[in-house]
């Protein structure tokens, strides 16, 4: 999973390799342009575009017959029953195609979500690094330590939390870069990414986790924990990112369906697609 | 009279203000004024509280540099204060160029003389008229008011009249901003999110030790288990709710069985803290209604863990990026300064007073507070004066005052209660926060050209507060006034033991004296004209002779009648005597809210040790100008009509001041 892991983050870093010191935007834009020719494509090649397009036909028909014989209830009657099933079956026409599609646009927006869903932190802004344990594990009996770095400070004793299985600690970013904290448990290493004042759009991995599959899945930014860790999961509390436009912060989940929507629906021509 | 009690009276505030949240009743323009270039420039400096005798002292000393160049340039002299020499009345006077007897405002409290019970005298709020009743939801129909009570035209509204513009940071007595294009953000008086003037939570394991009734603050008593405490953080009250309840937000703090380290979780947040860390501004949200929330900031002092739990969280702040009621003109200004700097204090008196003085926070503990709040004001300083270039920059700074009334005990060997180890350690407080006043002087003159007038003032000066006077025990012992019930002395405020069928006088907040006149108070029997004249003679004389048997000294230094002392329109509102305190005496504690204690005069034991609030001549103000002045004694009032005729506009004639250059 990590090797097809590696493989999406590598295609993701060098598309948006040119966007990286621009506004946020322009590589929503560009995401959202790409996703929405995508999705065209699968739709064009996986849905049966002649059948969507009789389907369309006849809801338009029947739109006409309901225009036309308005006093007539028993046409009006029998055009909204015509109307309501060619809908049905235009949308089993859609389900192919879903089907295709699914599965990479999940895969885009996991990825998209970690380069537009947080921020980098800040040098002096403090965060929590939250050290969740194996439910084998203790957090008040395991030997712990947390190696300093050149480029963050440790400025708490460990905080551990027996309910939660946790440990945390209170961490500062001193300077900009992309750090790796080592975190001792029971002498086992585990290392987790601390990301600080990257440029406007860069991927943040809030989360390291254990190699599971669906874990891996969600996560897919930093090689896994290796199943035999006591470390269940890593995890810091990066701030949240918004895309700001007009003195509204749009959350990127909205920026990017509304776009790829909106673009697939004006490129449909160009690629001869009958939505 | 209605039976209303010290909390009652908050959430009068509380609840108008609450309405006001939702209400977006604020007309403010939404626009800076200002586009046109002066030839002259004005920076005044208001620092809250700084005395003449220690400005001389330190600036012979050499440790205020600033202040010495800037009295070389021009002018340093006392300047007259506000009668009585209050921070409200006193920036009003500066503000309006007016007495109080203009302007209006006359003390920090004032009464509603119909039912004797205590009104804020700067501001009134007010609920939105009509309901929809859903269920246990209501629903306002109209929005609330809160209105600034000051009287007259501040002196900025004057000049935007003539195209000049300015601006006018935290000067006291401006809340909610009057209305106007120039660029004003509110100080001094402007509440909470609860609607008063500041109310801490603290949450403790021993809660035995601490006085349950503090004002200023609410005692929780928590309970850590399985390392783990839980409890709740009280916002402001619901008014879409039915009986108005108070809004309250779950926290959990989890602590390490060993180390001294804490998480705090609050809503969607999480952080963690040392004990003895104070935390950055956090951000809260009060939900209402589904649909709507009021937004507050506050902050987390993780005061100890063991072997008693104690963690202290300031009074809730309207935030400034998102304010729930005006507190700038124009409205975005507040909103402008916190992206550029993030959250800060909004309230009014942002140096937590009551926590030090009920020993919640201890002397180091408040002072790493009010650094805090300087801090942040130096930042905007620096700010505001960078990109000053035109009309008038006000700046105001409050550390200044709270510092001398918390720690007046270091530098007063008179005082009672005065420590000598501690004094060791705090001793330079006050002179410190008036170093750090020059160095803000300093970047002041160095920004000055040739056409820019720097002038610093302060409102009043400090006097030790050593003995509390009881005014309305000693109107009780001298037979004008009387109570339903003897033996209860001293066990309720808000008068609720007077008599009044038998009472001719009641003192309210810190000055005032108030005859209970027929006619003017509901339940008023003395008769206006001769009798209340000569009675207003007679009180006030045998105050001025009513010696401290302790002391030996006079308690009342002069005790002013009104009609002698104000001019303007609104003196029919003054009381009917203020009460000029000597030096080391000021209104006890419990005086200023109708409490009646056994003894006239007791010790002030205290933190807050130094005060102004005593006869204006004892604690003149400080006025410092790069210009020579016209008079020897120049006030307050004379401030603005001075400001306005550099520009050149005429004093106004409602105006009490006159120009000093």
């Amino acid at each position: 999973m990590w090797t097809f892991n590696s493989i999406i983050n590598k295609i993701f870093d060098i598309l948006f390799l040119p966007f990286q010191s621009m506004n946020p935007w322009i590589g929503m834009i560009f995401i959202s342009l790409l996703t929405g020719f995508l999705m065209l494509l699968v739709f064009r090649y996986t849905s049966n575009q002649e059948g969507i397009k009789v389907t369309k036909n006849k809801i338009k028909a029947h739109l006409l017959e309901m225009r036309l014989f308005p006093d007539n209830m028993r046409v009006s009657l029998k055009a909204q029953g015509n109307i309501l099933l060619a809908n049905i079956k235009y949308i089993s026409h859609s389900v192919k195609p879903l089907l295709f599609m699914i599965i990479p646009v999940i895969l885009v927006l996991i990825q998209v979500n970690f380069w537009f869903g947080y921020s980098s932190l800040k040098p002096g802004e403090p965060v929590v690094l939250k050290v969740k344990l194996e439910n084998d594990y203790n957090p008040l009996e395991v030997d712990l330590n947390i190696a300093p770095s050149s480029g963050i400070s440790i400025e708490t004793p460990p905080l551990r939390i027996e309910e939660e299985n946790e440990i945390n600690w209170r961490i500062s970013p001193l300077k900009k870069g992309v750090y790796n904290l080592e975190i001792y448990i029971d002498g086992q290493k585990v290392s987790k990414q601390v990301s600080v004042a990257q440029t406007s759009l860069s991927k943040i991995s809030p989360k390291k986790v254990k190699d599971s599959f669906f874990d891996v899945l969600f996560f897919p930014l930093e090689a896994p924990i290796k199943k035999s860790s006591p470390v269940k999961s890593i995890e810091i509390s990066y701030p949240d990112k918004g895309l700001p436009l007009f003195g509204i912060n749009f959350h990127w989940l909205i920026a990017f369906f509304g776009l790829s929507i909106i673009l697939g629906f004006a490129f449909k021509g160009v690629f001869g697609v009958e939505i | 009279m209605s039976n209303i009690n010290r909390r009652d009276f908050l959430k009068i505030g509380v609840t108008a203000g609450s309405f006001l949240a939702l209400s977006g009743s604020s007309d403010m323009v939404n626009r800076v004024f200002g586009k046109t270039a002066t030839p002259q420039k004005i920076i005044v400096l208001g620092f809250d509280g700084m005395d003449p005798k220690l400005v001389k002292a330190w600036m012979d000393e050499g440790k205020l540099p600033a202040f010495r160049k800037l009295q070389s340039q021009g002018t340093f002299t006392p300047l007259r204060t506000s009668t009585p020499p209050q921070s409200p009345v006193a920036w009003s006077n500066f503000t309006t160029g007016m007495n109080a007897g203009g302007h209006g405002i006359y003390d920090f409290i004032h009464r509603d003389p119909k039912n004797y019970i205590p009104i804020f005298s700067a501001t009134e709020s007010s609920q939105s008229g009509k309901t929809l009743a859903l269920g246990n939801y209501k629903f306002p129909l109209s929005g609330g008011k809160v209105t600034n009570l000051r009287k007259g035209k501040a002196f900025w509204q004057i000049l935007e009249e003539h195209d000049i513009p300015a601006t006018i940071f935290k000067i006291p007595s401006n809340y909610p901003p009057v209305p106007t294009k120039q660029r004003t953000i509110s100080g001094m008086n402007t509440p909470d999110m609860l609607g008063s003037y500041g109310i801490f939570n603290y949450y403790t394991t021993d809660p035995s030790k601490i006085d349950q009734d503090i004002g200023g603050g609410r005692i929780h008593e928590v309970y850590v288990i399985g390392n783990r405490v839980e409890s709740k953080l009280s916002g402001p009250i619901n008014t879409f709710k039915k009986d108005d309840p108070e809004t309250s937000i779950d926290f959990k703090v989890f602590v390490d069985p060993i180390n001294p380290v804490a998480k705090i979780t609050i809503q969607d947040q999480e952080f963690m803290l040392k004990e003895g860390e104070w935390s950055s501004w956090k951000k809260l949200h009060f939900n209402l209604i589904p649909t709507q929330s009021v937004s507050g900031i506050c902050k987390f002092y993780l005061k100890q863990i063991r072997p008693e739990f104690k963690l202290y969280i300031s009074p809730i702040n309207i935030d400034p990026g998102d304010p729930a009621l005006p507190i700038s003109t124009p409205k975005n200004y507040a909103q402008e300064l916190e992206e550029k700097f993030g959250s800060f204090y909004t309230q009014g008196l942002p140096g937590d007073f009551k926590a030090l003085n009920n020993e919640i926070l201890d002397d180091r503990e408040f002072l790493d507070q009010d650094d805090m709040v300087l801090e942040e004001r130096l930042k905007m300083f620096d700010y505001e004066l960078a990109r000053f270039d035109s009309g008038v920059l006000f700046y105001y700074l409050s550390s200044t005052d709270q510092r001398q009334h918390m720690f007046w005990r270091y530098i007063d060997k008179d005082n009672p209660f005065y420590d000598t180890s501690l004094a060791t350690e705090y001793k330079d407080t006050i002179q410190n926060i008036y170093i750090e006043a020059d160095k803000m002087l300093d970047k002041a003159l160095k920004k000055a050209d040739k056409n820019t007038i720097i002038m610093v003032v302060s409102d009043h000066g400090f006097s030790p507060f050593h003995r509390a006077f009881n005014a309305n025990t000693w109107l009780l012992e001298n037979g004008y006034h009387s109570l339903i019930n003897k033996r209860r002395q001293g066990e309720s405020n808000l008068f609720l033991n007077t008599d009044w069928s038998r009472s001719k006088a009641y003192a309210y907040g810190l000055n005032g004296l108030y005859i209970n006149e027929n006619g003017r108070e509901s339940e008023g029997i003395v008769a206006t004209g001769a009798e209340k004249e000569n009675l207003i003679r007679e009180i006030a004389k045998k105050l001025e002779n009513y010696i401290d048997p302790k002391t030996g000294k006079r308690a009342i230094y002069r005790a002013y009648i009104a009609k002698d002392i104000y001019s303007g329109l609104c003196v029919d509102q003054a009381p009917d005597i203020i009460l000029g305190f000597n030096r080391g005496y000021r209104i006890s504690w419990s005086s200023p809210l109708g409490r009646i204690p056994k003894e006239i005069v007791e010790d002030n034991p205290a933190k807050w040790s130094g005060d102004h609030c005593v006869a204006p001549d004892i604690v003149p103000g400080i006025f410092f100008m790069n210009r020579k002045i016209n008079t020897q004694f120049p006030a307050l009032y004379d401030m603005a009509p001075t400001i306005l005729k550099i520009f050149g506009i005429d004093t106004p004639q409602n105006m009490t001041g006159r120009p000093i250059i």
